[in-house]
């Protein structure tokens, strides 16, 4: 079912922009068409370019916040979250823990 | 007081849960002379079944239902001694379970509320229980029907073993049986040869009525 | 001529004309419109509805651009319980992150009631900690508000479920109030936990299940999570598509909960700090798919239309035109998620 939902009308996880834009609907609130409008303008695509695994590949590598394929030296998990704090201008829970446990 | 007025009036105590004016709608009818199973059918069965209706659409609330059932029985005593001339009709028996390995029985308990309204003598055997109990239960008391209800996928099968069971012991003419709860379907009783399905609870009364011949 | 194929709610295949199936499609939305007192869908709706529908393809998509986000109920119980597939939960998440590409999941356990959460609130902490270090995705911890188990013989109060029947009708009722407050309480202990170990966000799942005692319980809950923690992510997930009145005379901030349909629900899921809504409509498994889908759509553009917040439309099995059986078939269930997106307008699924 999950496969069946995502191929019919899901975003696409960290394959594009799902999880930036779910993100947005989580933390803020916002309803669909806003969180894409948000995600879009502080990534630099279009709403439209935010669903299109091409356009959002080289995005996702450019900013460094982690895609489907594992690459040598691209951040993954706590590392990706950071970036995605960053360019997002929100607070993650998660990175918040870590830097105080870390003392960053 | 015509026969319409008396109608009319006991459906209403059991849409305002009104006990002492269904007691007294009750009496008048048998006073006046008015044919109680009529009464009953049309009038206060009626009632109930839209007050079952109602909560089907959460438009009014399991208290008020548990309690329009109550104020039910109090009318049925009265009319029932009408219907007998005073000798208590024997009642028909059911037994009703929720299926092994089902533990869902808030539906099943707004069934059962209902059907003892209608004068029927209903085993509640509870949740999560063996088709060989239900069929023990049955035999037990002789009953007429057997209710079964489940609510999830994985656990209808039990519906179709108790059909499956009932043929294997030569029992199958000897009880009807009714199936519900939300994966069943009529289409799933035609397969499995149970004799009736109920959507939700105020069908459940309509269907059991039915197979009684009422 | 019967040339359409189709479903019935509980899967079975059938064959339908084409009047069938938009006479099935217009009383489908007649029906919800009266139930929920709501607009029905317009011609132009049931049209584009009747296209979807009848749509030869086995599976179809919403258009480019109208992509939601979709969020899980139950995340980790999905792969290494109900698959039976043998995994621990952080490579359940990170098969959902790197394999299905979901756009967010949850952690649970389980046993799925905030109540049982208690006592293995450490070993839940710790898991998500451990999550959090390797995903990417945001990551829910959820669980159910589940009053029932605080009544006796799993709980220290009396079971409403045994005094109703009894006409014990008081009784019942103070019982669920007694629930209510023991519920609140577990919540917000077991979601501030998880929340400071790192969650993305707490889901309340199946609200709503024990009746409106459960949706005040959640609504209280959410509501002391809110003022304590601020930016906390709180999804409500409904158990069914009115409030069922358990106790009837509930009320949160001046509305009475029992008999609240979708539209009216997402406004007390608002007040009370939920940041997604998830409605929940019921599939009835004799009527058709057609019947099915309409009314939904309908209970769902309602719901859409009243709510500030993003609605994710639960299409698990059995809710949201998705057919009752373990397998839902993908022409339904692509059928019921384009057609709740695109003439629903819902956020996410």
């Amino acid at each position: 079912m999950a496969i069946t939902h995502e191929m019919a009308a899901g975003m696409g996880g960290i394959r594009t922009a799902g999880d930036l834009v779910a993100r947005m609907q989580m933390t803020k609130g916002m309803k669909i068409k806003d969180a894409k409008e948000y995600v879009a303008a502080k990534v630099g695509v279009s709403t439209f370019d935010l669903c299109d695994e091409a356009v959002m590949k080289e995005v996702r590598e450019q900013l460094d916040i982690g895609h489907v394929q594992a690459r040598v030296g691209a951040s993954i998990g706590m590392e990706a979250k950071f970036n995605i704090a960053r360019v997002l201008d929100m607070k993650i829970q998660a990175v918040e823990n870590f830097k105080r446990k870390t003392g960053m | 007081m015509s026969i319409e007025d008396i109608i009319a009036e006991s459906r209403e105590t059991i849409l305002q849960c009104d006990q002492a004016r269904a007691v007294a709608v009750a009496e008048r009818a048998v006073a006046q002379g008015f044919d109680p199973v009529q009464v009953l059918s049309e009038g206060f069965s009626y009632g109930i079944r839209q007050m079952g209706d109602l909560f089907g659409r959460g438009e009014v609330f399991l208290p008020q239902l548990i309690l329009s059932s109550e104020v039910m029985k109090s009318a049925v005593v009265i009319l029932d001694a009408a219907i007998q001339g005073g000798t208590p009709q024997a009642k028909a028996k059911m037994v009703i379970a929720t299926v092994e390995g089902d533990v869902h029985d808030i539906g099943k308990g707004i069934v059962v509320s209902l059907l003892k309204t209608q004068g029927i003598e209903v085993y509640d055997l509870g949740r999560d229980v063996p088709t060989v109990k239900i069929i023990e239960k049955a035999l037990e008391v002789d009953a007429n029907i057997i209710g079964t209800s489940a609510l999830l996928t994985t656990t209808l099968m039990g519906q179709k073993k108790l059909e499956d069971e009932l043929r294997k012991n030569g029992l199958r003419d000897k009880f009807k049986t009714m199936v519900g709860g939300a994966p069943a379907t009529q289409r799933w009783a035609d397969r499995i040869g149970a004799d009736a399905y109920a959507e939700d609870a105020a069908e459940a009364v309509t269907k059991a009525l039915a197979l009684l011949g009422r | 001529m019967s040339d359409i194929f189709t479903r019935y709610g509980d899967g079975s295949p059938t064959r339908m004309s084409k009047e069938d199936i938009r006479f099935d499609l217009e009383e489908g939305t007649r029906d919800a419109a009266d139930r929920g007192k709501i607009p029905a869908l317009t011609e132009a709706e049931l049209d584009r509805l009747f296209e979807i529908c009848t749509m030869p393809e086995k599976a179809v998509t919403v258009e480019r651009g109208d992509e939601v986000v979709v969020s899980f109920d139950a995340g980790t119980l999905k792969l290494p319980v109900r698959a039976g597939i043998p995994m621990d939960r952080s490579t359940a998440i990170l098969t959902h992150e790197r394999a299905f590409c979901s756009d967010t999941m949850e952690l649970g356990h389980v046993d799925y009631s905030y109540k049982q959460l208690k006592a293995i609130i450490h070993e839940e902490c710790q898991a998500m900690e451990h999550i959090q270090l390797n995903t990417i995705i945001p990551v829910f911890y959820g669980a159910m508000p589940n009053l029932g188990l605080y009544t006796k013989p799993d709980g220290p109060i009396d079971n409403w479920s045994e005094l109703l029947p009894l006409a014990k009708i008081a009784e019942a009722k103070a019982a669920q109030e007694e629930a209510v407050e023991h519920a609140v309480k577990d919540m917000v202990y077991v979601a501030s936990r998880m929340y400071e170990s790192g969650a993305d966000g707490i889901n309340f799942d199946t609200v709503g299940a024990s009746g409106d005692a459960d949706v005040l319980a959640t609504l209280q809950a959410a509501q002391i999570l809110k003022e304590k923690y601020p930016d906390i992510a709180i999804e409500f997930g409904m158990a069914g598509e009115f409030v069922l009145g358990m106790h009837g005379e509930l009320y949160y901030d001046g509305t009475r909960l029992a008999g609240l349909y979708p539209h009216q629900q997402v406004k007390m899921a608002e007040k009370a700090g939920a940041n997604i809504f998830g409605a929940v409509i019921n599939t009835n498994s004799s009527m058709t798919f057609a019947w099915n889908i309409a009314r939904a759509v309908t209970f769902v553009k309602a719901c859409t239309e009243a709510a500030n917040i993003p609605v994710h439309v639960n299409v698990g099995m059995g809710v949201g035109a998705i057919p009752v059986t373990n397998t839902p078939p993908v022409d339904a269930v692509s059928r019921a998620d384009k057609a709740l997106v695109e003439i629903g307008k819902a956020d996410g699924l």
